[in-house]
Order: structure tokens, then C-alpha cells, then sequence
């Protein structure tokens, strides 16, 4: 009885004032880190916007294990994609510089940048000219967040 | 205790702990744990398992005339598989530059390579439930370098070079927790990287302006510090500081450089004679002439096609002799290591005394290696190998061979640290104890 009675009560409508927000995953609770495969196939979509063959892919593989310091093959495997003629990186920053590093973020991390990041790589680009977005790439790609989802 | 009683036995414990630091003939100078005897030590693995009956019993005649001294002719029915060499680059036989142990032995465990390559680097012997899939369970001889020796080195300094890939890239540092990827060696397989598959993908890559460096850098060590987790401290394997990782990046491309050069084509003038294991000394080589590290293992396995083809056996067991001569002569001809050297060559097992079916075109048939655990029952003679050790005269007993059994696998890595002077900072239990190692007689 108790729980008909329960089960029957009205349910009160409740207005929150809130605005509305983004729900966007913003985390870098990031645990898990990619295996070989994944980090070489998602950098090379990444940076190429389509799949790696099978055949680069077993190249890839191959000198990766030939070579115990593990960073190290990253960094030139990043370094060789970004050398490739046909690697899809913007020559110049948009005007919008915040859209860019956001969009930068997303890409490379699969999050927006917090209101901190934000500012500070604005901040780099704005101050540095040697960040152009090749560099940029280069560095969020080659950061330990990029190598974990 | 009184104070003047307790400052007079700090006092001596603290000397007892801190010896003097001494400088050795070189002008190096060295925290005295233990006495160095040598500033490098190169170990390589002859050659994927060696039977005593083709090397140092000769019953097939000298077919490492390299190594040992002795004119005997190469059995007629093999000698038109031995493929032509370049003339040797010694004067003599490198056993006339050390001690020859003949009767050495892989006492206990499965005899295969992965588990062969496992004891030598780690000097304990292993079980059946050896996981070829992962790093091995104790330290290697490398983390032990890494970790006790004092001062303590970068990775730089120690370096596995192996013929293949497989199971042996896991070989430059243990699952240990207390050791680990932090003590590791520097590890390359030189024929996967500097390859043309290696080129094609490693070979060009873009070269950043220091400032441009300096930009990255500033978004990478923000992005670091925003993360909070360090890919090193995961699955990164070993770890070089960024200025040594500067110089191992120039080291790649120069050798990507030198191949498309053509001056990899033929560099021992051995023509097409010139296999997987010569390479792959060839590459060692390389490493010490550019970095001359402290400790440097470096193997060779293609004596293996003895599976398949006893004369194929013979004839590549013939290459790694020329190879350990070339090495010697390449360390002997290298500033910072000539005559400041111990080279151990040792096979990691040996092989079966009963042949397979296999039978090849000369009518020999293959050889196994496939000892019982038990140590009693079947064929042990995969356990019988030799072990040669080389070096200056003032460190090693010159032209002295032992033919009585002498020495065991186990003893290479105890006999490492002491020879690099870090022996007696390893904890007790973890290794045998140098002064239990026959393999002692060999030193001065």
C-alpha cells in the first residue's frame, strides 16, 4: 500500500535558473595510454585526415620496437609525418586565434582548452613567431596528454 | 654513548663506506665502491646457440680460426659451404689475447634463446614459465649498472644491440620494481631501423630552427605540466635526457645519411658473404665509435639455421668468428676503449649431440637444442659451450685456456659488475658472489 501510494504521488515541476552550458567532455583524466598502433594511426589521421596503408603501418611498427627510448621514436616518427608533403597543417594561425588553438585542442587532446590554456598559448602565439602552427602541432603531439585518452 | 664515542664510530663506519676516490692509469676518476678493473665492457652472445663439438673441439676442423689458434682443415665434405672472407684483421688468434674457458656450461633451465639471453644478461637461471612476451622478472645486468655503479650513468653508457626483433627488445630492463625501465639500456635492433623500411618512414623528417625548438618546447612542458602524467612512467621504455636524445636523433640520421651513401653496401669488403650477424656487429661497432659506452651487449644468432642445415651452421658459425675478430680490432682501434676493454664472448647454449631429420645438401644432418630440465635424462649436450674473455694484458691472463670444466653462464653478469667496479653495491642474493665465480681465473 505504502508503495502505491508513493508510486501515485505528483511529480512537482522544478525550474532551475541556470543558464544553459556546454557539455563538452573537458577532462584530462586521461588513464589509459595508446598502444603502439593506436598512437601511430590516430597521429597519422590526425595529421592526414585519412588512414595509415597496412603497409606503413607495419614499417611504423617495425622501427618502433627496433628502438628501446620509446619518446624518441615518437618524436621522429611526428617529425617525419610533419615533413610529408601531403600533411594537412594550416600555414598561418585564423584570425580567430582562440577558434584555432580550441579546434587545435580538440584535434590533438579530444577537449576543449580550459579558459588557462586558452590564454596561454594565445599568449605563446601572440609573443612568439616561431610558434607558427607546424611548432604547435608539433608540441601537443609530442606532449605526454597525447598520448593517453 | 657519549658523543666522542659516537663521532669516533660514525668515523669509522663512514670510512669504511666512503673509500677514497682513486684515479685509475686512464686518469679517470672513480667514488671507490668496488675497484674497477676496466671502463668498458663489451659481452657478445655467440651466436644462437654453438655446439663445443663444431667450435672449440674442431671435429669438423678450426672453423673459427679467428677465435682459436689451430690449422685444422675444414671437414671436405662441408668446406665448399663455407663462403669466402675478407683476410683476418688480427695478427694472431684472439684467444692469445685472454683466457679461453672450453669447458663452460648453461647448467640448469630450458635451453632455448630467449631463455639463454635471459640468464647471460641477468645471471640467474630460468624456469619453463618464462614469458617470452615480457621483460624479465629480475634485473638485468644493465640496471644493475645503471642503478649501482657510482657515479651513477645515463643510458647512453649501456647499450643492447640485437640481430632481431621478437622477444628481445624487452632484454634492456626487467619488470623488477626496484629496477625497471629507470636503469635501462639503451636498446637497438640495427637492421629493423637503419633498413629501407626504416627509411621510408624515419628518413626525412623535419628539421626545426632552434627557435622553433624553443616554441615547441614551451608548449610541450606547459602541456606536460597541465597533464600531470608522464608517458615515461608508463610503457616509454628507457628514458634518455633530451641532449642525449639530441645526439641519438644526429646518430640515426647519420646513419640513414651513410646508407643512402651506399657506404653501408659492403663496408667489411666481404661481398655477398656478409650476413644478419656481421651487420649487426658491424652496427655495435658504430655505437662505439660514437659513444663509447661502458657496457654494451650485443648478440648474433645466425648459426641457428643448424635446425635446418648442419653446413649452413658451419658456415655462418665461420662469419661470427670473423665478426668477434672485427669487433676486437674495432675496440682495440677506438679511443677511450683501446686497452681499457674486456670482451666476453660466450654462445648463450649450445646444441644437441643428436641430430634432427633434417639432413641438407652435403648429406649432414640438422641439430637442435632441446636439453631436459631435469639435467639427468636425454640429451645435455646443449649445456656444454665455451666462453672466452679478452683484455688488457695487465687484467687478463694472456694465451691461458682451461679445458677442464670451468665457469657457468650465470657467472658473466657477476663478473661484469666487478669488472665495471659496481659488484659490491648490488644487494646480497641477487647475483652469485664474484669471489664464488670460476670464471675469476681468468683475471690477473
Amino acid at each position: 500500500m505504502i508503495s502505491t501510494l508513493l508510486s501515485c504521488s505528483k511529480e512537482k515541476d522544478v525550474i532551475y535558473d541556470v543558464n544553459a552550458v556546454n557539455v563538452d567532455d573537458n577532462s584530462i583524466d586521461k588513464s589509459r595510454s595508446k598502444t603502439t598502433s593506436e598512437f601511430i594511426s590516430i597521429a597519422y589521421a590526425d595529421l592526414f585526415g585519412t588512414t595509415i596503408s597496412q603497409s606503413d603501418l607495419l614499417k611504423l611498427n617495425t622501427v618502433y620496437t627496433a628502438f628501446g627510448d620509446k619518446k624518441l621514436i615518437e618524436d621522429r616518427i611526428i617529425k617525419n609525418f610533419l615533413n610529408n608533403s601531403n600533411v594537412n597543417v594550416p600555414v598561418a594561425y585564423d584570425v580567430d586565434t582562440s577558434a584555432f588553438v580550441n579546434a587545435a585542442y580538440k584535434k590533438f587532446y579530444n577537449r576543449s582548452a580550459n579558459a588557462f590554456e586558452l590564454y596561454y598559448v594565445k599568449e605563446q602565439i601572440r609573443l612568439n613567431a616561431n610558434l607558427q602552427p607546424i611548432v604547435l602541432y608539433y608540441g601537443l603531439m609530442t606532449s605526454d596528454e597525447y598520448r593517453y585518452y | 654513548m657519549d658523543r666522542k664515542k659516537f663521532i669516533k664510530s660514525v668515523g669509522l663506519a663512514a670510512a669504511g663506506v666512503f673509500a677514497a676516490p682513486y684515479i685509475l692509469p686512464t686518469g679517470r676518476l672513480f667514488a671507490a665502491s668496488g675497484a674497477r678493473k676496466v671502463n668498458h665492457v663489451v659481452f657478445l652472445l655467440y651466436a644462437g646457440g654453438v655446439r663445443n663439438l663444431e667450435s672449440v673441439h674442431m671435429v669438423d676442423g678450426n672453423l673459427m680460426p679467428n677465435l682459436l689458434s689451430g690449422n685444422a682443415a675444414i671437414s671436405n665434405d662441408i668446406v665448399n659451404s663455407i663462403d669466402p672472407l675478407p683476410p683476418s684483421v688480427l695478427g694472431q688468434p684472439l684467444q692469445n689475447f685472454g683466457t679461453l674457458f672450453k669447458e663452460f656450461r648453461y647448467k640448469e633451465g630450458p635451453t632455448g634463446h630467449y631463455n639463454g639471453h635471459t640468464v647471460a644478461l641477468t645471471g640467474n637461471y630460468v624456469d619453463v614459465d618464462l614469458n617470452i612476451k615480457e621483460s624479465p622478472r629480475k634485473p638485468t645486468i644493465f640496471e644493475y649498472y645503471r642503478k649501482h655503479n657510482s657515479p651513477q650513468q645515463t643510458a647512453l653508457n649501456s647499450w643492447w644491440v640485437a640481430n632481431t626483433l621478437g622477444p628481445y627488445p624487452a632484454l634492456n630492463y626487467s619488470s623488477d620494481v626496484n629496477y625497471g625501465a629507470k636503469y635501462g639500456a639503451n636498446f637497438m635492433a640495427p637492421t629493423s631501423l637503419i633498413s629501407p623500411a626504416g627509411f621510408d618512414v624515419l628518413g626525412n623528417p623535419r628539421n626545426f630552427t632552434s627557435n622553433e625548438l624553443g616554441a615547441m618546447y614551451n608548449i610541450r612542458d606547459f602541456s606536460d605540466q597541465t597533464f600531470r602524467k608522464s608517458f615515461v612512467d608508463g610503457s616509454a621504455g628507457v628514458t634518455n635526457t633530451d641532449n642525449e636524445a639530441n645526439l641519438l636523433q644526429q646518430f640515426i640520421s647519420q646513419s640513414y645519411a651513410d646508407a643512402q651513401s651506399g657506404l653501408y653496401n659492403d663496408p667489411w669488403s666481404a661481398g655477398s658473404s656478409m650476413n644478419n650477424d656481421m651487420y649487426n656487429v658491424f652496427f655495435a661497432e658504430k655505437i662505439i665509435q660514437q659513444f663509447k659506452p661502458e657496457l654494451l651487449v650485443v648478440n648474433m644468432q645466425d648459426v641457428d639455421v643448424a635446425h635446418f642445415n648442419f653446413s649452413s651452421y658451419a658456415n655462418n658459425l665461420r662469419k661470427a668468428d670473423y665478426a668477434a675478430a672485427h669487433l676486437w680490432s674495432v675496440i682495440q682501434a677506438t679511443p677511450g676503449m683501446a686497452n681499457d676493454t674486456v670482451l666476453i664472448i660466450a654462445p648463450e647454449h649450445g646444441r644437441n649431440l643428436n641430430t634432427n631429420t633434417s639432413i641438407d645438401g652435403n648429406g649432414r644432418l640438422a641439430l637442435d637444442h632441446t636439453a631436459p630440465v631435469d639435467l639427468i635424462t636425454g640429451d645435455q649436450t646443449a649445456r656444454e659451450i665455451f666462453c672466452m674473455v679478452l683484455g688488457p694484458p695487465s687484467v687478463v691472463k694472456q694465451g691461458q685456456v682451461i679445458n677442464t670444466l670451468y665457469g657457468e653462464s650465470i657467472e658473466i653478469a657477476p663478473m661484469i659488475a666487478n669488472l665495471l667496479g659496481f659488484d659490491t653495491n648490488i644487494p646480497g642474493g641477487k647475483l652469485k658472489p664474484y669471489n664464488l665465480c670460476e670464471m675469476g681465473a681468468a683475471f690477473i
